[in-house]
C-alpha cells in the first residue's frame, strides 16, 4: 500500500513540476545566428505547437512557423519557434510574433562580432519530438556573462501555488482527523473485536 | 475572434461561480459574527432583527463591494500582461 501511495504522489508532483517547467517563462542569454520560417505539418507533436497568428485561419493542418536560431552563451545551440499564443494557453497573450521576428532579425550577429540578447521563452526543446520553446521577447544585453535577473514572476506564481496547495492540504487533514479517522478506527476496533471472537471460537475447537 | 470569445465566455462562467460562492461564504461568515456579537452584547433587540439590521449594513459596505475584485483583478491582469508582452 505504501509503495502505491508513494508512486502515486511522485507521479502527480512530477506532472505538476513538468507543467510549471514548461509553462513558466525562462531567460536565456543567446546570440541570434539566423531567423527563418519553415512550413510545419503538425502531427503527434501538435500539442506542443501554438496557434496561427490571431485572426488567421486556425483549422489548417499546416502553416509556416517563424524560427529563431541561436547559440547560447554556454556554447550549445538552441532553436526557438516564434508563434502567437493569442487568447489561448499558456496565458502570455502574445500577438506580436511578426514584430518579434523583425526585432530578432535586427539583432543577428556572427561569431566574429558577437552581440548577445536576453531571450525570454517558455517550453521545451526536444529533438525526439521536434518541439521547440516559444520565444516571448528579446532584449539586447551587454555580454554573455550578464545576470538573467531575478525571476520575480515565477517566484510569485510558485509561492501562490504553494499557498493554495497548503490551504487545501490543511483543510483535508483537518477533515480527515475529524470525520474519517474516527470512523475508520471504529471499523478497525469492531473488526478486531470480531476477529478476537472468531479466533477464540477457533481456539475453542482446538481443545 | 473565436478564441477571444471562448476566453471571455469560459472566464465569465468560472469567475461567476467564484463570485457567487465567495458572496455566499462571506455573508454566512458575517451572519455568524453578528450572532456572536448579539450573544455577547446587551441584547436590546431580538436576535433576528439584530442580524437582519447588521446584514443590511453589510450589503451596502465597502467589504461586500470588494468581492467585485473577482472580476476586476483578472481583467486588469490580462490587460497588463498584453501590454507587457506586446508593447514594452
Amino acid at each position: 500500500m505504501g509503495i502505491i501511495k508513494w508512486a502515486f504522489w511522485i507521479t502527480i508532483w512530477t506532472i505538476v513540476a513538468a507543467f510549471f517547467h514548461y509553462t513558466l517563462p525562462q531567460v536565456d542569454i543567446v546570440r541570434i545566428t539566423d531567423t527563418y520560417e519553415k512550413r510545419i505539418d503538425f502531427g503527434e507533436n501538435s500539442i506542443f505547437w501554438s496557434n496561427a497568428d490571431v485572426g488567421n485561419n486556425n483549422t489548417l493542418g499546416n502553416r509556416d512557423v517563424f524560427f529563431i536560431q541561436t547559440r547560447r552563451a554556454k556554447g550549445d545551440v538552441m532553436v526557438y519557434r516564434n508563434e502567437d499564443t493569442g487568447w489561448g494557453w499558456p496565458p502570455y497573450f502574445k500577438f506580436d510574433t511578426t514584430n518579434l521576428q523583425a526585432e530578432a532579425s535586427d539583432l543577428k550577429s556572427g561569431s566574429g562580432a558577437p552581440q548577445y540578447v536576453a531571450l525570454k521563452h517558455y517550453g521545451w526543446r526536444n529533438e525526439f519530438m521536434s518541439i521547440f520553446p516559444n520565444a516571448i521577447s528579446v532584449r539586447l544585453v551587454a555580454g554573455p556573462d550578464v545576470s538573467k535577473g531575478i525571476p520575480f514572476l515565477n517566484i510569485i506564481i510558485l509561492t501562490l501555488f504553494a499557498a493554495f496547495v497548503y490551504a487545501i492540504w490543511v483543510r483535508w487533514r483537518r477533515f480527515r482527523e475529524q470525520r474519517i479517522d474516527p470512523t475508520l478506527e471504529r471499523i478497525e476496533d469492531d473488526f478486531a473485536e470480531r476477529q478476537g471472537r472468531f479466533s477464540r471460537w477457533i481456539a475453542s475447537w482446538k481443545k | 475572434m473565436l478564441a477571444l470569445l471562448q476566453l471571455i465566455v469560459v472566464g465569465f462562467v468560472v469567475l461567476t461561480v467564484i463570485f457567487i460562492g465567495l458572496s455566499m461564504y462571506s455573508r454566512r461568515i458575517r451572519r455568524g459574527k453578528l450572532r456572536q456579537k448579539w450573544r455577547s452584547g446587551p441584547r436590546l433587540v431580538d436576535m433576528d432583527s439584530f442580524v437582519q439590521r447588521g446584514l443590511k449594513r453589510y450589503d451596502s459596505s465597502i467589504r461586500r463591494k470588494l468581492i467585485w475584485g473577482v472580476y476586476i483583478v483578472p481583467v486588469v491582469l490580462v490587460v497588463l500582461i498584453i501590454y507587457l508582452t506586446n508593447f514594452s
